[in-house]
């Protein structure tokens, strides 16, 4: 192996000019670790299926109420494209009772903002007020997401917001890139269609964003959470009396997709890009998967984090990028792996080269285990991080809902990052990362690049 | 191994925070919030301030160099920001690499960043691990072992960083970039913070080693510890890993001084790459830690943050000229707290071809001369100030500590007086109506005004 050759004769240099060198010293261990344990939840259900859970946390006077529902861009039809979210848009623009300058003003006061995020599976109404001001924020969430008004006057100014917002993305390389790769491991199914064309867009009329939020908007579909500093007996009643009379409405939908990818470079277009756009991925498994967990510690081992071999390599080592990630990237009961990077588009296949050899280099030799030791303490770590705040909180848990999950999935979490063997971490590489039908997207200087990709693939445009 | 000697420490002051709960008007528990903060210096120099909080088992360890890419060498733009990469390429004890994988293999994250005025180093680590990362923060501190390959190992990525975030983006460096080169006159202020490419790659070892030692010393820092753990040991740790460091005798810094403006400026390019047009504008702070100062803050919520702003309700709720307006005192580089000279009010949004940068800069004098000219509502003020608390609290207590560390480590340096901290909502509750109408009058004033526009170079 090319890598432990390079450290037999590091070593074998360190041992005749040691000597020279004053001994080093080695870091303090540090000391014995103290308890974490996971912030007690409550959690009921109202008749209607609306259900809430409440965590109390911390010492800040603020807290995070979200309202949660399962509605996003896989409820739309293919000429749908963002009607979920311009029906998000539509409801930041008053209630029933208030209008846009009244919500905003009512926010504020309680020291908040409405933050609304449209997704995939979910769609999310936020704030983080507070902490007097809890069961207030409660309710007008509850008025936002049941009683929108939905003026019609607002509806062209959104539209032309949205059109801005989709040209401005079209000029950037990474949803370029993440375009291209959604289109071509999804297909047909809404997952794949990224973006919407401007036309698309100018079409959509108030009655289609009435139908949309009528269609998919219930208490069947909505979670709240609410994570923070608050008098737990308040909230529970405000929750009750707020959002016990809400239609049940619709369960969830529910369409898994059906993948597809296969060994091909994808080439879009970027005249003069100093850089490449590289997307390599394929299908792996979702979170409700019993191999999830140890393809997580491989994809943290590979390209997870700063310590990870892909970035020691490209970035440290060669000096090809500055930020590269591979990620499992889930959805409802769907999942892919992805190594991402912007990389000097004259080292784009040399680029390539070296993430290839690294995944390679897993799939044929489990790793030392001091280094996955290492990875395992850092995602044991990052777990206490992401339970240690209001949002990350929150959405844990909604992770967990969404892919309905045991609670055992945070419980055992670190365990079971622990359990993780170097045979298992080769196995998963063995078993998901088959280098074979990764498909490779790459947004670049055609004139400059087509040359270097030559030899990882055929090329499919 | 060299000789490690037992320092004296002088404390400066031990406040003990408390959360203060009294009744509120309609009877719901208003919070109050203050933080601990203890605040010694050692011997050599180095600001030492702690502050425990032990809601989660975790620790952040934040060091502060007096370092900002303003002051830079001229010959060398960038190289601030280059020299951070630096400090993670080996010293004494921790080669290449190994500075980042001690706190991630001990379940730890970590970044460093470089500011107008400071440039920062922090780790948040599980809070048995702080010994472990002191001694790697003190052996940093105590010197580099950078060699030429990792000097250019770094200058390409840097270079790439430079390319991912600017060059390859169609609005790349606005408004960050581009708005001080303009607003600004001395050269300290008004140039490429990220760097030219041609000055990244001039770089050499010795500017390297000329850098580290004029800047990178004890009595140049700050070092913030906030978390979970014992305020003596830790004082211990600190003392034992960076009491023996010597200290440096410290250059006077460059003139930063800018002069009042006195008739409006402006700037432009055509970004190739961008489909829309763009727009910012910019004016001067008032000096730090004044009364108008504090009214800047109160207005830059009036007007700016949230979606119940004035300027927000203006061109986007009713004019529909953008969907968004983003900026803010220090935007987007930091907030109104951690900075230490000349600084900018900014707003910058996008638009289409078909609405004028004329249009929308009318739409915003029309704002601006209704706060010059009359006193704002006491509502607006009072709605200003709950936001501007509840942005305080989730500075002080978010990010696993690493807000509070940022004031800690930014006061103390720029200050010498971490305890400010509490002392923040007072000065922002002393703000008057007439105090905002005055300071929009004196800041906001048409001859002190920064225009900068981008032109869409391609079709979309």
């Amino acid at each position: 192996m090319k890598s432990t050759k390079r450290t037999l004769i590091l070593l074998v240099a360190l041992l005749i000019v040691a000597p020279a060198f004053a001994e080093k010293q080695a870091p303090p261990p540090g000391g014995t670790p103290k308890d974490f344990s996971l912030p007690e939840k409550t959690r009921f259900e109202l008749d209607n299926g609306l259900s809430a859970t409440l965590v109390n946390y911390g010492t800040l006077p603020k807290v995070t109420v979200s309202v949660r529902v399962r509605s996003g861009n896989l409820n739309e039809t293919a000429d749908q494209i963002w009607l979920a979210d311009l029906t998000s848009d539509m409801m930041e623009q008053g209630t029933t009772s208030k209008n846009a300058e009244a919500v905003a003003a009512a926010f504020a006061s309680m020291g908040g903002e409405l933050s609304i995020s449209t997704g995939s599976d979910v769609t999310s109404f936020s704030t983080d007020v507070l902490s007097e001001f809890g069961p207030d924020a409660v309710r007008l969430l509850a008025e936002i997401v049941h009683q929108p008004a939905m003026p019609a006057s607002e509806l062209d100014r959104l539209k032309d917001d949205m059109v801005r917002s989709l040209s401005i993305a079209m000029s950037q390389p990474q949803p370029q890139a993440d375009e291209k790769l959604a289109a071509l491991l999804y297909g047909e199914h809404p997952y794949g269609r990224m973006f919407p064309t401007e036309e698309m867009i100018r079409g959509y009329s108030l009655e289609n964003v009435q139908n949309f939020h009528e269609k998919n908007f219930g208490a069947k579909r909505t979670r709240l959470y609410v994570a923070g500093v608050f008098d737990e007996k308040a909230m529970e009643r405000a929750i009750r009396d707020t959002y016990g009379d809400w239609a049940a409405g619709p369960d969830p939908l529910i369409n898994v997709p059906e993948m597809h990818s296969g060994r091909a470079v994808h080439l879009v277009e970027r005249p003069g890009a100093p850089q490449s756009t590289l997307r390599v991925a394929l299908p792996v498994v979702d979170p409700s998967n019993e191999d999830y967990t140890a393809l997580m510690v491989t994809n943290t081992l590979l390209g997870g984090f700063f310590s990870s071999r892909v970035t020691s390599n490209i970035r440290e080592d060669k000096g090809y990028t500055y930020s590269p990630f591979s990620q499992v990237s889930s959805r409802y009961r769907t999942a892919y792996w992805v190594q991402n990077a912007d990389v000097t588009t004259e080292v784009t296949g040399a680029s390539l080269k070296e993430i290839f050899y690294e995944i390679d280099h897993l799939r044929t030799e489990p790793p030392p285990s001091a280094e996955l030791e290492g990875v395992q303490n850092y995602m044991a770590g990052v777990f206490v991080l992401q339970n240690s705040s209001r949002n990350g909180i929150v959405g844990r848990l909604a992770f967990v809902d969404l892919h309905g999950l045991s609670d055992d999935y945070l419980t055992g979490y670190v365990k079971r990052v622990h359990a993780v063997t170097p045979e298992d971490v080769k196995k998963m590489a063995e078993k998901y990362l088959r280098d074979d039908e990764m498909t490779i997207v790459v947004v670049g200087d055609r004139s400059k690049i087509k040359g270097q990709l030559e030899g990882y693939g055929k090329f499919a445009d | 191994m060299r000789q490690l000697r037992s320092r004296r420490v002088w404390a400066l002051a031990l406040l003990v925070g408390l959360l203060v709960a009294c009744k509120g008007g309609d009877g719901a528990a208003v919070a109050e919030f203050s933080v601990p903060v203890e605040y010694h210096k050692l011997d050599n120099g180095l600001r030492v301030v702690l502050s425990q909080d032990s809601t989660a088992p975790i620790v952040t360890v934040a060091v502060y160099y007096n370092i900002g890419f303003r002051i830079e060498p001229q010959d060398r733009t960038g190289f601030a920001h280059l020299f951070e990469h630096m400090m993670f390429q080996g010293s004494d004890n921790l080669d290449k690499m190994e500075f980042i994988k001690l706190v991630q293999r001990n379940g730890g994250v970590m970044n460093g960043s470089t500011r107008f005025d400071f440039t920062n180093y922090f780790e948040i680590v599980p809070a048995h691990k702080l010994e472990t990362m002191l001694w790697a923060e003190g052996d940093r501190m105590r010197g580099l072992a950078i060699t030429q390959e990792n000097l250019t190992n770094q200058q390409g990525v840097v270079k790439n960083e430079v390319k991912v975030n600017v060059l390859n983006q169609p609005y790349g460096g606005f408004p960050w970039l581009d708005v001080p080169q303009v607003a600004f006159t001395n050269w300290y202020n008004a140039h490429n913070f990220y760097g030219d490419l041609e000055d990244l790659d001039a770089a050499t070892l010795e500017d390297v080693k000329a850098f580290f030692d004029s800047y990178y010393a004890p009595n140049n820092a700050a070092l913030a510890i906030i978390g979970d753990f014992e305020p003596a040991q830790a004082l211990d740790w600190v003392q034992k890993y960076f009491g023996d460091i010597p200290r440096v005798e410290l250059a006077a810094g460059p003139d930063l001084s800018e002069p009042r403006q006195e008739e409006p400026r402006s700037g432009s390019r055509v970004a190739p790459k961008a489909n829309r047009p763009a727009l910012a504008v910019a004016y001067h702070m008032p000096e730090r830690n004044t009364p108008e100062y504090y009214a800047m803050g109160l207005l830059d919520q009036i007007l700016l943050q949230g979606n119940d702003s004035l300027l927000y309700q203006a061109l986007v709720q009713r004019e529909g000229m953008t969907g968004s307006v983003s900026g803010g005192i220090n935007h987007p580089l930091g907030n109104m707290f951690n900075y230490n000279g000349p600084m900018l009010w900014n707003l910058s949004l996008y638009h289409d071809a078909e609405t004028s940068a004329d249009d929308i800069l009318g739409e915003i004098d029309k704002v601006f001369e209704q706060v010059r000219s009359q006193p704002i509502d006491q509502e607006t003020l009072d709605r200003a100030m709950v936001k501007m608390r509840s942005g305080l609290f989730d500075t002080m207590g978010g990010f696993f500590g690493f807000g509070r560390a940022d004031l800690l480590a930014s006061f103390a340096l720029f200050d010498d007086d971490p305890a400010r901290i509490n002392a923040l909502e007072d000065e922002f509750r002393k703000v008057t109506p007439e105090l905002i109408r005055q300071t929009a009058e004196q800041y906001l004033r048409p001859t002190g005004k920064t225009v900068f526009t981008i032109e869409a170079g391609a079709q979309g």
